[in-house]
């Protein structure tokens, strides 16, 4: 082990002057900043504004996106009396006893309400790129409005 | 509109803006996440109820009825100011993972950027939830931020690349309550350039290429793909892999051929094999002849999409009683018993498991642990492994030259 870490030196040795400019800054900057963090304190309570600290310019890591058509919501309903709503569950465990739930809740509220209950089948898939995109345009077509219990 | 857990209001909001309706209706609920509790169930719909139905009947703003449009650009030059400003800026804006980043500078960036032949504004790919673009740019800049070396940008391109193939399943894997963390797998000539570390602590911090590509990896998914914590990325526990989870075959010391190999590719490729654990364990085999060390993978748990990593001595110690990779995979999947995960039964269906997912890696130090780091698939997600090649900038030796002898020297003491 002492041998080899006798020949990583001395190549080390060999090629430093090889070594790159911005990975002497980069190891410069890294230390630098751990140093600026460890004083952050003390710079925030008096920093005497002596020190010329080097400015840096720094490019976005955050991406653009592509612009997305916009659409506006659904108008809503003026009441849910003699609607029909649909219940719309995933694949989370939680989700169809809570639209149960809210199926028996709304029939409570509204005697004349209709409900539908659609569960889907395959975990987080847009419903329209699955098997059931036929099924799924045929439910939303036959529906008031939409309640979705994602079961988090 | 749509009820969800309090907790994932911002998550449904990032879900909906994504894809054009900004101005769907949330409604916070305060069910317990995958109760299976009726009386809870019952409990946090009844509260949320009188809103719900407010949500189907209150009339529309005029934004919600026409949001307006975004332009979906940013500037180019984020902020101007010191070392110290500069990250307290990224930091807030959110742009960081806790730890100081290098300032991404042009000069930085284009250094960066002779790590591949790819122009920058070359989009690898739309890195969901946000769909950001994933331009060469892009990736360098989150590069240089987490201290990546030019000679990592091919691995860290071929990573996209994967995280856009369909069959890794990113979207669900990167955002979901599960925490599971980008397990990156390299294997060909590169690992030896790039020096990344297949021995002893493969998986610990020390090394540039196995921590840096790692945290550049998770710096790409939060600012080009927008997945943030608590906001998107729901993991629920979180995942120390999310900092880094890279490491290399060791090809050199393994009686066996290579994973890029199993997956279609020859040995003198490079190649990035990526996929979703959230767990990682580890422990002595409990005998050290073959059945000794199999029977312990059948114990530790490993699942159809797994990663087993096995040190180069009892993957020895397996090929001398006759083990090839697919024979100690065909083991595992003899003994192992079916995962079933409760309330999932339907799409887990544990009579499908197989072992194409599977991965027999040799990796690790002298010793005696066996490491496993664990997903679920294929049955769950229709996921899969997915391996990419590592294309390299036509000037690679030359790169090579200025950073290959960048290693770390420990001296006794």
């Amino acid at each position: 082990m002492l041998f080899i870490s006798h020949v990583i030196k001395t190549n080390l040795k060999e090629k430093e002057t090889d070594m790159n400019r911005l990975l002497s800054a980069l190891f410069t900057g890294l230390l630098a900043v751990f140093a600026f963090q460890g004083s952050s304190m003390a710079q925030d309570a008096g920093n005497s504004g002596t020190e010329k600290q080097i400015q840096y310019e720094a490019l976005s890591p955050w991406a653009d996106v592509d612009p997305i058509p916009m659409r506006g919501i659904s108008p809503r309903l003026d009441s849910l009396k003699g609607k029909k709503i649909g219940l719309y569950v995933n694949t989370k465990r939680a989700a169809m006893p809570m639209a149960k739930s809210v199926d028996k809740r709304l029939k409570e509220m509204y005697p004349d309400i209709q409900t539908t209950i659609f569960q889907s089948t395959e975990p987080n898939v847009n419903e329209i790129e699955t098997k059931n995109k036929e099924k799924f345009t045929a439910w939303v077509n036959d529906i008031d409005a939409a309640i979705l219990l994602v079961g988090d | 509109m749509l009820l969800a857990n309090v907790g994932f209001v911002n998550d449904a909001h990032s879900a909906a803006s994504s894809k054009g309706m900004p101005g769907i209706r949330v409604i916070g609920e305060t069910v317990p996440c995958e109760s299976t509790i009726i009386a809870d169930i019952e409990e946090g719909v009844a509260a949320a109820m009188k809103d719900a139905v407010d949500a189907l009947v209150r009339p529309l703003t005029a934004e919600e009825k026409s949001p307006k449009q975004q332009t979906g650009k940013s500037p180019r030059v984020a902020f101007k100011g010191t070392l110290q400003e500069i990250n307290q800026f990224f930091y807030r804006k959110g742009w960081g993972d806790g730890l100081p980043i290098i300032p991404p500078t042009e000069a930085a960036v284009a250094e960066m950027l002779k790590g591949t032949d790819l122009p920058p504004d070359h989009i690898m790919g739309k890195i969901i939830p946000r769909k950001g673009k994933a331009t060469i740019e892009k990736i360098a800049i989150n590069a240089v931020m987490a201290g990546a070396l030019p000679t990592h940008m091919p691995v860290l391109i071929a990573t996209v690349e994967a995280f856009s193939d369909p069959k890794a399943r990113f979207d669900t894997f990167e955002v979901s309550t599960g925490s599971w963390a980008p397990s990156l797998t390299i294997n060909g000539p590169i690992r030896r350039d790039i020096h990344v570390n297949s021995g002893s602590g493969s998986l610990s911090p020390g090394n540039i290429a196995n921590s840096a590509i790692g945290r550049a990896v998770g710096l790409i998914v939060k600012n080009i793909g927008g997945a943030r914590k608590a906001i998107e990325d729901m993991g629920v526990i979180g995942n120390p892999g999310k900092y880094s989870l890279v490491i290399g075959e060791d090809e050199e010391n393994s009686p066996w051929e290579p994973l890029s190999v199993e997956r279609g590719f020859t040995k003198e490729d490079n190649t990035v094999t990526v996929f979703f654990p959230n767990s990682f364990t580890q422990t002595v085999p409990g005998g050290t002849d073959a059945k000794g060390i199999l029977n312990t993978l059948v114990t530790m748990g490993t699942t159809s999409m797994s990663s087993v990593i096995l040190i180069p001595s009892w993957a020895k110690v397996l090929a001398g009683e006759g083990y090839t990779k697919q024979k100690v995979k065909d083991y595992i999947a003899e003994h192992s018993k079916p995962v079933v995960i409760s309330g999932f039964e339907e799409v887990t269906n544990p009579a499908k498991m197989d072992t194409e997912n599977l991965m027999i890696l040799v990796a690790g130090g002298p010793g005696s642990f066996i490491g496993l780091l664990k997903s679920v698939g294929p049955g769950f997600f229709n996921n899969a492994l997915v391996t990419k090649k590592i294309v390299l900038p036509k000037d690679w030796n030359k790169l090579v030259a200025k950073y290959g002898n960048l290693v770390p020297i420990y001296e006794r003491y």
